[in-house]
């Protein structure tokens, strides 16, 4: 069930019957019909194992069911909301940006460190995303939260697109990224340009990005 | 959104928005009632004069209704322009025609004295009633919804006349084994949502499209008067304790003392 957008803070969802959904616990900001809304333990989709994997990874956030027939407005924390359409591909985006999504997508989580080795463990740790990410796949829509508006960049092969890692929201599609470092002697005495990290997505597809550094 | 917009009193607009974060009144020897600190700019001749000020006995006898909370509002009178604006809250004006409407206590920014301000029974919020023009905030855009319909509590902002304001609870999972021991425990967390405002009948819901709430501004107390809602203990009937959410851990918090 796509979302649709009413304002810049606030996403409307049709939900009907035998149809889930799911949403960050407290996103829910008003509904109609006979919806119900039951906290999910797992944190999404699996069995006990992926709840366990979730914990570990330090990517569960308190998730509940919404089911029912009915309309439901989500927003929280008066963040701007983003809303992503799947086509078969996966995103990734950390746990703690997702508002709500299609219960029909496929939830898993990422180690960010198979990507670029320990230099992807260096830019968890740099960017604050930590080592894993969640992802998201198959055919639906994901509503995202960031912080002031947000951009869609294109990444295209041959074209990539470097991001400042406290402003990368999510990206989609078959994408890799790695840290890129251009740390100097200016930074070394403190007086370098405040950009020495950027996140570097090569590959095809888009990327989000805030306008704003602040973490959610 | 290309170069900024230079105003001057003449181009100002006349009791519109400026931008989505700010609002022009003009005053033509007329007055308005606004909270205190909502005024950022002004042209021209205006006075600001707090309320219990002596020449505005008639004025607030007829469109001021909560003596308890006169020290958050300020009567502005003269001729001039005057700039609007909450903290980077969006902020809009509407149009009551012989209406009436409630709103939180923090969301109203200013009215016209055509209206009269009335506390409501309802802690925390205010109705609005008779004709005119007032301007209130929000954090994002207003959405306006028809009946019926659940709210999340801080999602509201006010509704407009609206028989039913009401509480609503969802105990649909606290059913069966998992569900007793949740609720007894609080294990396994809530969804949040449990607990709603619920309106139905005829009228219009104004909802913020966010949970972040505008810090609450003193409405005034209630006096203590037994069947007064929110007037102190024993006053609504409730022996002074808020009614317990589902998840919470009950009596068995009080008893160890958490």
């Amino acid at each position: 069930m796509p979302f649709r957008e009413i304002n810049a803070k606030m996403v409307e969802a049709v939900v009907g019957p035998g149809q889930k959904m799911y949403s960050q616990r407290g996103a829910m900001l008003a509904y109609r019909g006979d919806v119900s809304f039951t906290p999910n333990v797992q944190g999404g989709q699996g069995g006990l194992g992926s709840m366990i994997g979730r914990r570990l990874a330090g990517e569960a956030t308190p998730l509940m069911t919404v089911e029912g027939n009915g309309l439901v407005m989500f927003g929280h924390g008066g963040h701007h909301i983003q809303v992503i359409n799947l086509a078969g591909d996966t995103l990734c985006v950390e746990a703690d940006r997702l508002l709500a999504f299609d219960g029909t997508l496929q939830q898993g989580t990422l180690f960010m460190g198979s990507q670029g080795g320990v230099m992807g463990m260096v830019r968890g740790q740099m960017t604050g995303q930590g080592l894993f990410t969640t992802t998201l796949k198959g055919h639906g829509a994901v509503a995202v939260m960031a912080h002031g508006g947000v951009v869609e960049l294109p990444i295209t092969p041959g074209r990539p697109v470097h991001v400042d890692p406290q402003a990368y929201v999510a990206h989609h599609g078959d994408v890799t990224n790695k840290l890129s470092t251009a740390l100097g002697l200016r930074d070394m005495v403190g007086r370098g340009s405040g950009e020495a990290f950027q996140l570097e997505l090569s590959g095809n597809g888009a990327v989000y990005v805030q306008a704003s550094e602040e973490k959610l | 959104m290309s170069t900024p917009v230079v105003f001057d009193p003449m181009t100002l607009p006349s009791d519109d928005n400026v931008n989505a974060y700010t609002f022009c009144v003009e005053l033509k020897g007329s007055q308005w009632f606004l909270q205190k600190g909502k005024m950022i700019a002004y042209y021209g001749q205006i006075d600001f004069n707090g309320i219990g000020h002596g020449r505005f006995e008639r004025l607030i006898r007829t469109s001021f209704h909560s003596p308890l909370h006169a020290s958050d509002w300020v009567v502005a009178e003269g001729s001039g322009k005057m700039l609007l604006a909450d903290r980077a809250f969006d902020v809009n004006s509407f149009d009551l025609e012989d209406g009436n409407l409630t709103i939180r206590a923090g969301n109203l920014l200013a009215y016209q004295p055509t209206l009269a301000l009335k506390q409501s029974i309802v802690p925390g919020f205010l109705t609005l009633i008779g004709t005119g023009k007032f301007v209130a905030a929000s954090n994002g855009p207003v959405v306006f919804m028809e009946p019926p319909l659940r709210v999340d509590p801080q999602a509201l902002v006010g509704w407009a006349d609206c028989p039913s304001p009401c509480h609503h609870y969802d105990h649909g999972y606290m059913k069966g084994v998992m569900g007793g021991l949740r609720s007894l425990t609080g294990i396994g967390g809530t969804s949040g949502e449990e607990h709603q405002f619920e309106f139905v009948g005829a009228g219009t819901v104004l909802l913020q499209s966010t949970e972040l709430l505008m810090p609450e501004q003193a409405t005034g107390a209630v006096p203590h008067e037994p069947g007064v809602p929110g007037g102190g203990p024993g006053g609504g009937g409730q022996h002074g304790s808020t009614p317990r959410m589902p998840g919470q851990l009950g009596d068995l918090q009080r008893r160890f003392g958490l």
